[in-house]
Formats: C-alpha cells, sequence, structure tokens
C-alpha cells in the first residue's frame, strides 16, 4: 500500500493510514484505555510496520471507524467532493490498484469531455491468504492474541 | 451507553466473539456515492484534521483503517 501510494501520488491520489484500536490486543499492545497510549501504538505500528504514508488516529471511542463500519483492515476511496466510490472490507493492494487505475481512466475520459454517469456495481475480489504471516503479526501483539485468534478461529 | 462504557466496549481487551462480533458492520456502512460522514482525525503530532480536509486535497483519497494485526 506504501509503494502504491507513492505511484499514484502525482496523479492527485492520496493516501493515508488511519489507526484505528487493537484488534488483537495482547501483551505487547493492549487494548487502548487513553489518547496518550492510543498515539504511542500508531507511532510504533508507524516505526515496526514501515509506514510511510500519513498515519492519523481516530478518536478513542473510534468515531470515525465505527461510523464506516468498525472492520479491522477496510480501505476506502473517497473522491474530491466527499463520497466514498470504492469500499472493501479488507484491504488487498491489487483491487484498491485496480479501482485506482479505473478511476484516474474516469477522471481522464470526463477531463476529455465525456460526459458519464455513475452506476452500481458488485463484485468480489480476490487476496491472498498467508496465514503463516498473520500469525506472525499475531506474535507482535503477544502471546495472548495468539491464543485468542486460535480458539475463535483455530 | 455511556461514553466511557462505549469507549471500553469497542476498545475490547480480549478478542472473543462476543466482544469483537458487535462492531463489524461493514453492510451498515455508509453507501457510495452519496456524502460521506466526516470526522475529526488527529495526525501524530497532536494536530487536529478533519478527514473532509483531506478527502478535499486529492482528487482521490485512499483511506485504510487498521492498528497492527
Amino acid at each position: 500500500m506504501n509503494a502504491m501510494a507513492d505511484r499514484y501520488a502525482a496523479q492527485g491520489v492520496g493516501a493515508i493510514f488511519l489507526y484505528t484500536h487493537e484488534a488483537h490486543p495482547g501483551e505487547h499492545y493492549p487494548h487502548l484505555t487513553s489518547m496518550e497510549q492510543k498515539f504511542q501504538h500508531a507511532r510504533a505500528l508507524r516505526d515496526v510496520l514501515q509506514v510511510t504514508r500519513p498515519i492519523l488516529v481516530d478518536a478513542l471511542d473510534g468515531a470515525c471507524h465505527r461510523a464506516y463500519g468498525s472492520m479491522p483492515n477496510m480501505t476506502w476511496i473517497f473522491n474530491q467532493a466527499g463520497q466514498p466510490i470504492y469500499k472493501s472490507d479488507w484491504t488487498d493492494a491489487a483491487s484498491v490498484e485496480n479501482a485506482l487505475t479505473y478511476f484516474l481512466d474516469v477522471a481522464a475520459r470526463r477531463h476529455s469531455g465525456a460526459r458519464l454517469v455513475p452506476f452500481r456495481v458488485e463484485r468480489l475480489d480476490y487476496r491472498t491468504q498467508d496465514r503463516a504471516a498473520f500469525y506472525q503479526g499475531l506474535e507482535r501483539n503477544g502471546p495472548k492474541a495468539v491464543e485468542e485468534f486460535r480458539a475463535a478461529f483455530g | 451507553m455511556t461514553e466511557t462504557d462505549l469507549i471500553t466496549r469497542y476498545n475490547y481487551d480480549a478478542f472473543v466473539p462476543q466482544k469483537f462480533l458487535p462492531w463489524m458492520r461493514f453492510d451498515q456502512s455508509p453507501p457510495l456515492g452519496q456524502p460521506a460522514p466526516d470526522f475529526p482525525l488527529w495526525h501524530l503530532d497532536g494536530r487536529e484534521m478533519r478527514l473532509s480536509t483531506i478527502w478535499s486535497q486529492h482528487l482521490y483519497t485512499v483511506v485504510e483503517f487498521g492498528s497492527f494485526t
């Protein structure tokens, strides 16, 4: 996602990472109880995961996250008028890039004078499931995060 | 639900279905093509910025929501 943000920045595409809450609280990164702690986690995430996009932090009660559906790693694309034009309940860089190239083409066609109107489409996208990498991420949070996920999903 | 209750429940202390499932409501999230809800957010240095300020600065804005996991 960082590399993609860099690739499209010159074409007017902005990208941020919005830190929400710990989906899998553990010994190393426990559940949040203060904004100070939330900022600490977000800074650590920037450094550990090497997030190069601007990181913004939601309110402690997750007001923004909750309003958009509270999924742990979702991605939304907004147009300049503040309308969501893509929403995905899981983040997959290939899916996001596929959408971006389409929307940039829409902008180019409009710039060329094409009269375009929106229509709705639904589809399923597919991502690689890397359970080993996911468990590595859980281990970063601590043994409790691993045990709870295993208990919930095996 | 009081604000304190909301903060405690949203920031659940254990990944167990009864604590995380109630929050996962993607099917009730804002529709595409309609004005999206706006919220204050904070940069890591504490500066406040609205989501609308961000999306108004770009042709398109990609927002990834997440945490360590």
